[in-house]
């Protein structure tokens, strides 16, 4: 059984989850209370030596980076579940720029946006709307992008769910719940819309978006 | 036919695509692509590359973007040649490379980026740096350093015993920060400081930053 070290509601804890439920791969969450700083004590900094969470324990293989632990879990597990990094060399070149783009041009905006109007409130801090709005000036030329893209195709590699649509889910689903213009962002292009609604509502993202 | 690079000599993320194609003994023509007059941003160049961004690779009519997509496409694509194990094959070595390159993208990049983009690229559109922003991020980077320090006085590499893609991938930003800027953050953190000087002495980094 895969040992989950991290926070229930954690967006980073909550991908590693949804992959274990994608791969059919049992898991076992141990709390790291992040409200308690507990991500900063010893014996957690001693395992994962940046404070974040989560970290697995695989059966004693220690991992940490949850985009890590996702490929390590859909590599490790290719036959069962659903199959989620391709392996014929140019379709693993057009994951890899898909998780790529996943990073550079969506989470890059997009976290830092919940980290104003989700995360800063529940700290009793008052979110920067000057940046909010600058991040979200970004986000448009990028999800015409992605407009584009998935006008072609149905997922973000290809015409197959891989990890790099997955990745979205945590952020993405956080950013689209603040609702009005923020929901609108993806509400107003199509294809974006139409891939979006696919993603979140697989089963498996539906079993962890509310608890890991 | 030679593998195209297209964009621009001087962009970080060009170069570091140039220096793993090195690296791998590939030849390569780059393509210039006139960032400076916007060319990136035209319809014609978006068919290539949707986010309107340098580079891209023309590997004989099979088109890839995102620079660390194309250096893993690269290491792949030519595994028994040159530098050997940029992307390690074993699983479990394969797993702490994918935190290693995990880790530089949470918890490096978005700090010389941000510094880059602060004293180097808002200079080129006239702005001026946002101090208490470039204080943050500067700070930031020193307190993830220290974990490197940490990291790097275990092993030699970032994942582990050898180099990998993960070390090489700082190259660009590092360069930028810590040398043409004169941040000075390696001076009380040796295992960073050793690690930096071994990988900016590789001879592929070397013919890059003489020309791309």
């Amino acid at each position: 059984m895969v040992k989950l070290y991290g926070f229930s509601g954690s967006t980073c804890t909550r991908l590693v989850a949804l992959i274990c439920k994608e791969k059919n791969v049992p898991y076992e969450l141990t709390s790291v209370n992040l409200a308690k700083g507990e991500q900063k004590a010893a014996s957690h900094t001693a395992i994962q030596p940046f404070g974040q969470v989560p970290y697995i324990d695989d059966d004693g293989f220690i991992l940490y980076e949850s985009r890590a632990i996702a490929r390590y879990l859909s590599k490790k597990y290719p036959n069962q579940g659903t199959s989620l990094t391709p392996s014929d060399p140019k379709a693993e070149a057009l994951f890899e720029q898909a998780a790529s783009i996943e990073t550079f041009n969506f989470s890059v905006i997009v976290a830092p946006i919940v980290g104003e109007k989700v995360f800063k409130p529940r700290r009793g801090l008052q979110p920067d709307e000057a940046r909010v709005t600058e991040l979200l000036a970004s986000l448009q030329s990028k999800m015409d992008a992605y407009e584009v893209i998935l006008s072609k195709q149905k997922y973000l590699a290809g015409d197959s769910v891989t990890l790099a649509d997955l990745y979205h889910l945590p952020y993405g689903t956080a950013f689209y719940g603040l609702g009005g213009s923020f929901a609108e962002v993806f509400d107003s292009r199509p294809s974006l819309s139409r891939w979006w609604k696919d993603i979140s509502s697989r089963p498996a993202w539906l079993a962890v978006k509310d608890g890991a | 036919m030679v593998l195209k690079i297209h964009g621009h000599a001087v962009a970080p993320l060009v170069r570091l695509v140039a220096e793993v194609c090195r690296e791998k003994e590939v030849p390569y023509e780059l393509v210039n692509v006139e960032v400076y007059k916007g060319e990136h941003k035209t319809p014609a160049f978006r068919e290539f590359q949707p986010f309107g961004q340098v580079p891209y690779i023309d590997d004989d009519g099979f088109i890839l973007y995102e620079s660390r997509a194309i250096c893993r496409y690269i290491a792949k694509k030519y595994a028994s040649q040159g530098t050997p194990d940029l992307v390690p094959r074993d699983p479990k070595a394969e797993a702490i490379f994918e935190q290693a390159v995990s880790i530089e993208t949470s918890n490096f990049y978005p700090f010389v980026l941000g510094i880059t983009t602060e004293k180097i690229i808002k200079k080129h559109r006239g702005l001026e740096p946002n101090e208490a922003r470039l204080s943050d991020l500067v700070n930031n980077l020193k307190a993830k350093l220290d974990v490197y320090d940490v990291i790097l006085g275990k092993q030699e590499y970032l994942a582990g015993g050898s180099i990998t893609l993960a070390d090489l991938f700082h190259l660009p930003y590092g360069t930028i920060v810590f040398e043409e800027l004169g941040y000075d953050l390696l001076e009380d953190r040796p295992n960073v400081a050793r690690w930096w000087k071994d990988i900016t002495a590789r001879p592929s980094w070397l013919a890059v930053k003489a020309k791309a």
